[in-house]
Parts: C-alpha cells; sequence; structure tokens
C-alpha cells in the first residue's frame, strides 16, 4: 500500500502502471456485467489538491461529453483539457478541473476511460459523483472492479497481478468499515428495515407461488403484499429526494483513542481537541459513552473518538460502553492505544511481551495488520527517566512492534514527538484512497436504492397477469438493497416462509 | 401409444427373459452396476444404457421396480419441472406418467408459465408396469434380483483425484463379485434404514421389505470413510375407499384437457373423460387432541433427527401450528384400486391411535386403515463429498443418486439418477463427466445446491431456488436441454431430437415473423378489435410486442396474418410465453453468461488448499478445503469467501490453467491421450451454436 501511495502522483497522467485506480464497494463481492460503465475516485481525500474521478467503459465517452460540456466531440486521446463541470441534469457548475480522454484499448482497464482531475474539496467530490450517478448506464464501481476489468483486459503483468488480491482485500476492508460507518444509526436501521420489509414480501409471494395450491395459502397473503410493497417504495423515493439534505456525510480518518481504564484516554482526547471536551477523573470507569469530535489535525480531517476503558465490568451502562468502544475500534482507520507506564512490568526484558498481549486485548483481531494503530505509553513522568529509556532500548530492538509513542499528558512532555508521529500516519492515511470515501459511499447507496425502487415497478406491472416476472422485480428489488444490507439468499426466503407458514403438501 | 401396445405384446416373452438369476452374471463385468431400482436407479440405469454402457442392474425384487413407494402422484411446482427435464434429456418418468396418469392438472396456471406446476395422480400398477416394460427390454440392460452386502475397492489411480477406485460390487448369500468400473448407488432410505410406528422400532427402508444395506453403510463409513448424515420421513395409513363418506369432502376435479409431461407425447393415454377427481378435507380440533395424547407413544417425533419443513407429519403440524385447520387431500391410489392416499395425513403413531385420528375426520368417520403409516429414518451420505457429476470425490467411480444424498422426492431422485447414469456411463466409456449449470436448468440448480452447500433437512425443489427461474420454464425444457442431450451428452434419441429441433425451427420463424409485423397502435386496434391496447403509444408495435399484451393470444394476431402466422399455429401456445418472457430473458442473460464463465473455470478436486502458494487466509482455507468447490462460480457463492480470495484463486486458476495447456500441447505432441477427468461445461460452444441456429431459447 505504501508503495502505491508515495507512486500516486507519477501515475496520475501517465496512466501505466496504475495500481490504485479504483475504489471499491462496501463487502458485497462484485456481480457486475463487464458491459457496464462505472466509475469512482480514484485519489484521496483531506488535503488533496487535486481528486481524480475515473469512468471505464462504453459510456465514458458519452459521460466525459454531456459532464464537460464537450458538445462538438471527445478530446484527443491523453491530451489534458481544461473545462467547467456542470451537472447534466441541473447544469449547475460543480467545478472548473482537468478531463483526459484514453480510448480502449490502449487504457489501463482496455476499455474506454474518461478521467476527471476535480478539486478535492468533499462538496466538489460528491458534486460531481452524483451527476456521473445520474447519467443512464453509470454506477459506481464495486470492491476492486477496476483492477479486476484490468486483469481481465491482459493489463496487469505477472508482479502486479500478485498484489492484487491483498489490494482487493485491503480495499473491501476499508470500504466496509466506511460502509458500516455511514450506515451506523438511524440510516442503517432504515435500510435494514426496508430489507426485512422487502424479504417478507418476497418470501410471501414466493409462498404462495411454491405452495398455495396444495397447502393454505389464500389470495390474501397477496394484499397484504400489495399494501407494503407501494409504501416501501414510497419510502425510498422519499429518503432519495431529502437525503442530500438530511444526511450529513461521516467523512475524515476515523481515530479512536482506546486503552485499559484510567490510562489517561480522556487526557489526551481534551489535549487533542485544544478544550475540556471530555470529563477527566481520577477515577476508574469515568468515560461510559463514545464521545466523538470533528478535528483538523496538520490540515487532515479527523473524526476523533473517546472510548470507555476496556474491563470486564459488572455495572451494565458500563458494560455498554465497553462494547462500543470495541465496536468502535473495529471501525477505526487508526487507533490509539493508550497504556498507563505505571503498569508496565518492572523488568525492561518483559516489557514487549506485555505489551503485546496488551495490544491483543484491545484490537478486535491482532492478525488483522491492515488495522492501523499507535502505541501510546501515558504517565511517563512518573516513571525514572533511566528506566523509560531502558524500556526505549528494549522496544527498538523489537522488529514486529509498531511505533510507540512515550509522552505525559500531564506534563506535556513527548507530546510534540507524538504529534508528529500521528501526522504522519494521518497523511499516509488522508493519501490513501483505500481509507474509504463517504461520498462515493453514498453515491453507491443511492444508486442502489434508485434500483430498487425501479424494480419494485415490475412488481405492479405484471402483478395481475404473470406472478412469477412480478416476484422478479421484487427478487431484484431486494438484490439492490442487498447490496447495501447483505446478500438475501434463497435459504433466508425459504426460512420466512416455513415461519410464516404451515406448509404441509 | 403405438409404440407401447406394441411393447405390451413381448411383455411377457422378454420378462421371462430377464429373470435371470445372480448366479449367470457373477463371473461377468459391466461398464456400469446401478443398485436400487427406484425413481433414481432406474433412471440412471435407463441413462447409462443411452449412451451406450452395457449396464447392470440390480434390485432386491424386480416386482419392485418403479413403484411409487409414497405418494401416487408426480409433478408439481418445481418438480413438474424437473420431469421435464428429466423428459427433455429422454428419460423414462415423463412418459410413465402420461402412461399411468389418472388426472391431471397444472397448478398455479394463474401464476405466470414460468410457475406452472404440470402434475398428475398416478396408478401406481400403471406406473410400475411401464417402468418395468421399459427397463425389461432395454438394450444393453441386464436386471437381476440381488442384494449388494460391499463394494470392491481397490487402490486410486493416481492420475485421478481421489483415494480409492471402485472395481464392482459383491453380492450378498454366497458372495458373488460382479466386476464393473462405474457403480451408482441408489440405495434410498435403505441404508441402515429404520422403520417407526408407535413406540416400536424394526430394521428397513420401506414396510413390507426385508432390511437390506448394512454391508453397504459399513462399507460407505468405515472403509471409505465417508461423512454421513441421518433424516427421516414418514408415510399415511392407506384408507379404504369405500369407507369413505365423500359427500363430505370437497370435490377437486382435474383439468378438462389433460397435458401430457412428456415432449414427445400430444396426448396421455387416460382419456380426458376416463380421469378421476381427488377430495379435499380438513383436520378437526379432534385431530389436535388426538395428537397431544398419543405423543408418550411415538417415538418417531420424539427424536431430533431432521425432517423436511414442508412435508411435515401431522404430528409435527400439529405442534408447529395448533389449533388450525389443516388440508388434507384424499388421493386416488389407482383406477381400480380400493384405497385411497390421505395425503397430509402421515403419522407414526400406534396403529390404533392412527385409526382414532383419521376418524375425527368427517369424511372419515367409519374410515377403516388398510395399511397403517409409518416414520423412517435412514442415513444420507453427505452430499458436499461429490463432484457436480454425481461422483464421490474420494472414490473413483463411485456414484451417488437419490435419497442416499438427502434428497426428497421422486423427481429430484429421478434427475439425480439421470445425470449420474450419464456420467457413470461416459466414465466407464473413458468420456470425461459433465456438469450441468444453474444457468439452464432445475437438474442443474439440484446438484450445485447439493454439492455445494450440503443439506440439513431433505432437500426438495422448490422454484423459488432457481435465480433464474423465468428463463428456466418448463415450456422450454426441451429447447435447454434436448439438443445438448443428443449433440454432446449422447443421451437423447435421434427421433426426439429431430422433433426438438423441428420445434426450435418453428418456434424461432415465427417469432421472426412475428417481429417483421410492425403498426401503429390505431392499426393494431383495428385488426385485434377484442384486445385493449393502450393507443398512447406512439411508435410502431411488432406482433411480437402486441403478444406481450395479457389479452392478445397469438391466435388472434394469426387470425389477422393468415398467410404468415397460420403454418405455426401448433406452436400458438408457446410462442405467446416466449414473447412474454424474452425480454425479461434478455435481461438476464448477461448475469447468466458471467456465471457460466465463473462455472467453466474449475478448481482442481485434489488441491492442497492448505499449502496452496496463495495468499489466502486460514478461514477461507478451511472453507474451500472443506467444501472443495468444483468450480470459481461455486467457490464464489460459499459463504465467507471474500472477493480477495476469488481474485487470488482466479489468478490461480489462470496461471495453472495456462501451464496445463502448454502441458497438454506437449502431451499431444507425444500422442499420450488427453486428460480424462477434467469437467467439461463447454457452454460456449453450446450458446454459438444456438447462435448459429438462431434459436429462440434463453438457456
Amino acid at each position: 500500500m505504501m508503495f502505491a501511495c508515495c507512486r500516486r502522483n507519477t501515475f496520475l497522467i501517465t496512466h501505466k502502471r496504475l495500481r490504485l485506480g479504483f475504489r471499491c464497494a462496501s463487502s458485497a463481492s462484485s456481480t457486475a456485467e463487464p458491459a457496464d460503465t462505472i466509475f469512482a475516485l480514484s485519489s484521496g481525500q483531506g488535503r488533496c489538491g487535486v481528486a481524480v474521478v475515473r469512468v471505464t467503459g462504453p459510456a465514458a465517452g458519452g459521460a466525459l461529453r454531456r459532464v464537460a460540456g464537450l458538445s462538438c466531440g471527445l478530446p484527443a486521446p491523453r491530451t489534458a483539457l481544461l473545462r467547467s463541470i456542470v451537472h447534466p441534469q441541473s447544469k449547475e457548475v460543480l467545478d472548473r478541473g482537468l478531463v483526459l480522454w484514453f480510448p480502449g484499448p490502449h487504457s489501463f482497464t482496455g476499455e474506454d476511460i474518461a478521467e476527471f482531475h476535480i478539486h478535492g474539496g468533499p462538496a466538489v467530490i460528491s458534486g460531481v459523483l452524483q451527476a456521473l450517478g445520474s447519467l443512464p448506464g453509470l454506477r459506481p464501481a464495486e470492491a476492486g472492479e477496476f483492477t479486476r476489468r484490468a486483469f481481465h483486459a491482459g493489463k496487469l503483468d505477472l508482479t502486479e497481478v500478485e498484489g492484487l488480491g491483498d489490494l482487493i482485500h485491503a480495499e473491501t476492508q476499508a470500504q466496509r468499515r466506511q460502509a458500516l460507518r455511514q450506515m451506523a444509526g438511524d440510516l442503517g436501521h432504515l435500510y435494514n428495515g426496508w430489507s426485512e420489509q422487502l424479504k417478507r414480501c418476497l418470501a410471501h409471494v414466493e409462498a404462495f407461488i411454491d405452495f398455495s395450491e396444495g397447502d393454505l395459502i389464500e389470495d390474501g397473503v397477496l394484499n397484504q403484499v400489495d399494501i407494503a410493497v407501494p409504501q416501501l417504495q414510497m419510502e425510498i423515493e422519499k429518503h432519495l429526494c431529502d437525503e442530500r439534505r438530511g444526511e450529513r456525510l461521516r467523512s475524515g480518518v476515523q481515530v479512536v483513542i482506546a486503552g485499559s481504564t484510567n490510562a489517561g484516554k480522556s487526557s489526551l482526547f481534551n489535549i487533542l481537541c485544544q478544550r475540556p471536551a471530555a470529563i477527566v477523573s481520577p477515577i476508574a470507569g469515568t468515560t461510559r459513552d463514545i464521545v466523538e469530535t470533528s478535528l483538523d489535525i496538520g490540515g487532515f480531517p479527523v473524526l476523533l473518538s473517546d472510548t470507555a476503558g476496556l474491563r470486564d465490568t459488572g455495572d451494565c451502562v458500563e458494560r455498554e460502553g465497553v462494547r462500543r468502544a470495541r465496536q468502535m475500534v473495529g471501525l477505526a482507520d487508526l487507533t490509539l492505544v493508550l497504556v498507563d507506564s505505571m503498569q508496565l512490568p518492572q523488568e525492561p526484558q518483559m516489557v514487549s511481551g506485555f505489551l503485546s498481549e496488551y495490544l491483543k486485548n484491545v484490537l478486535p483481531s491482532a492478525k488483522d495488520h491492515e488495522q492501523g494503530y499507535v502505541l501510546i505509553l501515558n504517565k511517563s513522568d512518573l516513571l525514572p527517566k533511566e528506566h523509560i529509556s531502558m524500556i526505549q532500548n528494549v522496544l527498538t530492538q523489537t522488529s514486529d512492534m509498531a511505533p510507540v509513542s512515550i509522552l505525559s499528558c500531564h506534563s506535556r512532555e513527548g507530546l510534540d514527538d507524538f504529534l508528529t508521529l500521528l501526522q504522519d500516519r494521518l497523511k499516509t492515511l488522508c493519501g490513501d484512497p483505500l481509507a474509504g470515501s463517504p461520498s462515493l459511499t453514498q453515491t453507491r447507496h443511492r444508486a442502489h436504492l434508485q434500483k430498487c425502487v425501479d424494480a419494485l415497478n415490475q412488481y405492479y406491472e405484471y402483478r395481475d397477469t404473470d406472478l412469477a416476472l412480478a416476484a422478479e422485480g421484487l427478487r431484484l428489488g431486494l438484490s439492490s438493497l442487498g447490496r447495501i444490507t447483505g446478500k438475501v439468499g434463497a435459504e433466508d426466503i425459504l426460512d420466512v416462509i416455513f415461519r410464516d407458514f404451515c406448509i404441509g403438501k | 401409444m403405438l409404440r407401447l401396445r406394441g411393447l405390451l405384446i413381448q411383455h411377457h416373452f422378454l420378462s421371462n427373459c430377464s429373470a435371470r438369476t445372480a448366479s449367470s452374471v457373477a463371473c461377468r463385468e459391466y461398464d456400469v452396476i446401478v443398485v436400487g431400482g427406484g425413481h433414481a436407479g432406474t433412471e440412471a440405469a435407463a441413462a447409462a444404457t443411452r449412451i451406450g454402457a452395457e449396464t447392470l442392474l440390480i434390485t432386491q425384487k424386480i416386482e419392485t421396480i418403479g413403484a411409487l413407494s409414497c405418494n401416487p402422484s408426480l409433478g408439481g411446482v418445481g418438480k413438474g419441472q424437473l420431469v421435464k427435464e428429466v423428459d427433455a434429456l429422454d428419460g423414462l418418468m415423463g412418459r410413465a406418467g402420461d402412461y399411468a396418469g389418472v388426472h391431471f392438472s397444472i397448478l398455479n396456471r394463474r401464476k405466470g408459465p414460468a410457475v406452472w406446476g404440470p402434475r398428475a395422480q398416478l396408478d401406481r400398477g400403471r406406473y410400475k408396469e411401464f417402468i418395468q416394460l421399459e427397463l425389461l427390454n432395454m438394450p444393453r440392460l441386464t436386471v437381476i434380483e440381488g442384494s449388494v452386502e460391499g463394494l470392491l475397492v481397490s487402490t486410486a489411480d493416481p492420475e485421478q483425484p481421489g483415494k480409492h477406485t471402485v472395481t464392482g460390487v459383491r453380492l450378498a448369500d454366497g458372495g458373488n463379485e460382479i466386476l464393473s468400473s462405474s457403480v451408482i448407488l441408489t440405495t434410498g432410505t435403505f441404508l441402515s434404514g429404520s422403520l417407526f410406528m408407535g413406540k416400536t422400532t424394526s430394521p428397513g427402508g420401506r414396510m413390507g421389505e426385508p432390511p437390506s444395506c448394512s454391508g453397504l453403510t459399513h462399507s460407505l463409513r468405515e472403509i471409505l470413510g465417508l461423512k454421513l448424515g441421518r433424516l427421516k420421513t414418514g408415510t399415511p395409513p392407506r384408507i379404504v375407499k369405500e369407507t369413505v363418506d365423500f359427500s363430505l369432502a370437497h370435490l377437486h376435479l382435474p383439468d378438462l384437457r389433460p397435458t401430457p409431461f412428456s415432449f414427445i407425447n400430444t396426448h396421455t393415454h387416460c382419456k380426458p373423460e376416463e380421469q378421476i377427481p381427488c377430495h379435499l378435507t380438513y383436520t378437526t380440533p379432534g385431530v389436535d387432541r388426538v395428537v397431544r395424547e398419543s405423543l408418550h407413544m411415538n417415538s418417531h417425533i420424539q427424536q431430533d433427527t431432521k425432517g423436511p419443513r414442508y412435508c411435515p407429519s401431522i404430528e409435527s403440524r400439529v405442534l408447529r401450528f395448533p389449533g388450525r385447520q389443516h388440508q388434507v387431500w384424499l388421493e386416488p391410489e389407482g383406477l381400480n384400486s380400493d384405497l385411497l392416499y390421505p395425503q397430509g395425513l402421515s403419522m407414526t403413531m400406534p396403529l390404533e391411535m392412527q385409526l382414532r385420528l383419521i376418524r375425527e375426520i368427517p369424511a372419515l368417520q367409519r374410515a377403516d386403515i388398510h395399511t397403517p403409516g409409518y416414520g423412517v429414518q435412514y442415513d444420507f451420505v453427505c452430499p458436499t463429498q461429490l463432484f457436480p457429476w454425481l461422483q464421490l470425490k474420494s472414490i473413483q467411480g463411485l456414484f451417488l443418486a437419490g435419497q442416499i444424498n438427502g434428497t426428497t422426492g421422486y423427481e429430484e431422485a429421478a434427475a439425480q439418477g439421470l445425470w449420474a447414469g450419464i456420467n457413470a456411463g461416459r466414465t466407464a466409456l473413458s468420456m470425461p463427466p459433465l456438469s450441468l449449470s444453474r444457468t439452464e436448468s432445475y437438474i442443474g440448480v439440484l446438484i450445485d445446491d447439493l454439492v455445494g452447500h450440503g443439506v440439513t433437512e431433505p432437500y426438495r425443489m422448490f422454484t423459488s431456488r432457481a435465480e433464474f427461474r423465468t428463463s428456466l420454464r418448463p415450456d422450454n425444457a426441451d429447447l435447454r436441454l434436448t439438443p445438448k442431450g443428443f449433440e454432446e451428452i449422447g443421451c437423447v434419441s435421434s427421433p426426439r431430437y429431430l422433433e426438438a429441433v423441428r420445434v426450435r425451427q418453428g418456434l424461432s420463424e415465427a417469432l421472426s415473423a412475428l417481429k417483421s409485423i410492425t403498426m401503429s397502435p390505431s392499426r393494431w386496434k383495428e385488426k385485434l378489435r377484442d384486445a385493449c391496447i393502450s393507443e398512447t403509444k406512439s411508435t410502431l408495435i411488432s406482433g411480437e410486442e402486441m403478444l406481450q399484451y395479457k389479452d392478445v393470444s397469438f391466435d388472434m394476431v394469426a387470425s389477422a396474418f393468415p398467410e404468415i402466422l397460420s403454418p405455426y399455429l401448433e406452436f400458438s401456445e408457446r410462442i405467446k410465453i416466449e414473447a412474454v418472457y424474452r425480454p425479461h430473458c434478455e435481461k438476464q442473460q448477461r448475469e447468466m453468461e458471467r456465471m457460466r464463465e465463473e462455472e467453466s473455470l474449475s478448481l482442481c478436486p485434489d488441491i492442497d488448499y492448505f499449502s496452496l502458494p496463495v495468499s489466502l487466509s486460514d478461514e477461507v482455507r478451511e472453507i474451500l478445503d472443506r467444501v472443495r468447490p468444483s468450480t470459481l462460480g461455486a467457490a464464489m457463492r460459499l459463504q465467507g469467501v471474500t472477493p480477495a480470495a476469488i481474485v487470488h484463486l482466479l489468478n490461480y486458476v489462470t496461471r495453472t490453467g495456462r501451464r496445463s495447456r502448454a502441458q497438454r500441447d506437449a502431451d499431444r505432441q507425444t500422442k499420450t491421450p488427453d486428460c480424462k477427468h477434467r469437467p467439461q461445461t463447454d457452454q460456449q460452444a453450446e450458446s454459438n451454436q444456438n447462435q448459429e441456429a438462431g434459436i429462440v431459447v434463453q438457456n
């Protein structure tokens, strides 16, 4: 990943070894057809002066002409052209930027590719992605789709192919975290609720198809579906209309402070916020819920969260706090793992063993190496100087340990070094397009929801003439929703059928 | 029908012929041995024979070949599709149904042709008669009575995947050995079967027949190390017809015009007016009471072995949904039978309680039981141990089909039997095995579900299992499978093939003709006065598009353009269906092609996933090792296999594929024979052919 990031700039125009020219979807595996035209943001978020959006597929040329207002034809291949980027429906000017045209087969994917180099602000990026999504035949790319197309077109050399799986894995993970974050709370509740409703509708129609003649399933079953489907469709449509206003994008790098109780997590949080946002006290278990704030650290957008100290507890409120803390860590791009130096073993040789055990406890899966973390030993002011340097010596010799910061929130000693380290990590994360883009996630969700609404129309169209085709509409709708909330298979449907009906034939 | 009468005359002569004793075949060697004469066994033997293999069928009693051991009916929603597909591949079941049916109806008539369920009540005697007649007269097929005690197994051919290779079977009574390189086991519920009624348990797979297969179970579990599971099922008591008061039940009439199952039959053996009705009645609160009172005397229901959720005994229905009326169908057992089959009353309580229970139903107040209901528990072989061509992955030449794979139902058994028979025959004749895709048939869906996911309850086909349901319709099974059956598989006779080609040609011409007729909506309205056509459309409408209107039939359009369309009137119904479904099938086409492409990338069955030099997580390695998917497509459908893992696998497959292609080229130059066990789907070739022939099928 690191390799890919530092070489990004050189690849933006040359298009030769494009190792990060794609952005992926959530955990769903790609079921997209090769002939679709897909688009993705292929640069990072945050302090990027320029963001790059790519479109590949047969409709790429048309999309370029419509969005860049090129009525008289496509630009010369591989030549940058300065244009206004316009929303094809509202005609609103979204940005002014460079556009490039790479006709197939001499492109990264072997297909026609259009590229937009626009300003890096979230509003601009979001606007351009929405504009592309509104064009017929275009949809956001799924996990690893750009690279997969390049692979199928034979455009990757063998060493690149070797790295491809890892790349897609990392990308899928980052996208999964991003999607879960966007889905957390009300939105997820809403989507899951729709998916449940639609699943039930489909199950009832399927029950009516597969069992009605031999069993006691009456036409009344369909009446319920007839009421539920239009309601569902209306709700989704309403949501699609007001989504842009109502939904706050959770953008920025998600940084979570975690560790055992009384390690000084809230103190560090307050220092980073430069205000007493979290209550700090010497009583273990003071912080119980997630405390969250948006920050700008060295120019990078950060969503910083303080969490409850991780310990087994009988208090049910605190237990819920610990559960939330662990969930938060699972979704984080970067975890600041805080350790109370006073808890370290006296014997410096034992320190690294202690710390790796500690990490295992804090991070959900110690094997999960793409989960970034920084280890921080707090309360250094309470340790003798020579002890600290002994620990430092031991830790530098332990090769598999991530960088360790030793600091004191109380005396502020070591804080500058830590901030430098943190900024470095943020820079990497922000420059890495894999860190997940909320606006793309949003665009994807919108695309799937719209598809779902369209598919549901098929239900009414055939309700009275051909139930198999009507059910097909519900199936398609559910599979679109499933791209957001998780796949619903034939067995899930059968489970609902056998739960709700007594099938005896 | 003519052919049947001809055969009937020879019946006596030939059935004498076939009564060979086990000793007379003992020293012989066969291409294929089929063990079991149920629906799977008979289709397997017939299919192996059709593709040219010298075949032996071993059954306990020739007399029970083709017996319908449970309900006297065939087809239904989902199951009817399987019957049509078995028929399209020239199997026996569809034609047997047309010969034995006494009450034909198409279920779901109101719900769209894709989910129509052709179904028939059967005459048990006639069904058996037809199947026995066919089998006992089949060239290259020998049928003997006997009981198989064990499998002959030797060390595996190191060139092929698998730990053992089968070399034949050993018979009970004297231990005669018969050799064969392909053996198909279709032992149904006889694998460690036990029968349950009340508190008594006895060994066996079907009431009134000796238990068998204890040696086989031992062979499979202990010697071959296969993973077995246990399932249960049951059958209702048979009721004496003359003791039933039909005036208290609802009459249920068959279709006025019976529709045959088989694509080569134009009518059924039973004349429309000879058909006999069914009756429908309901359970009462008294039935609930008897079930509850008898629970302590019912050991079958107390067992936690998995039974089917969709065909439960009356006991489990009452326990799961108390206080409801449940349907009971009173089905005839045959034209001249004195018995009735009460569908929905499968039960395992003691006989005296069974009698009390049925007499709680008004129409059965004075009914007598001829044979009591009972439950069966039996072993099955976990089907994830099979290749999609139904051979065990660990034993070369050993194929399994039917209930032994955890399915339930005649149609599911027949479908597997047919496919196992084809592949056992091909293996014996040194041809590569074949798999059917989910995109082309319900048989493909059935087998893919079995080998890909295994079973947790007896597996039955539902249309909701087929993701491409609107393309895999009962009406087009012949277009989907018959040409392939003849051209690639060799299991279809040439007259049937020629008929399918003729139909394909006719449909294709008719649809082109319809497309060529284009007019404005108002002109159409003039031509077809009865149809309600929306005139809002300003564009021209083709004849094909006109058929997409609900009320417009092909006959109506044909009467407006007799000179162009009258030659195709015989296909009237099929043309209408094709026209309605075509746009939807075209939308599915791309998704289907993608699936076929993935299915065409085969994963070698003996890959050691734990040492595979690609980056896979331990979890994914474990899943792949456990399930051993045969193709990349099957791997993608496994839960827990990540997109990244798929890319690694794809990469691996393409790399090794390239290497093995190079290897093969080198081999060819040195004249060594080609790899025998490479699965073929050859979808691509087929679809190309289809395109050339201008077919209208969306398979």
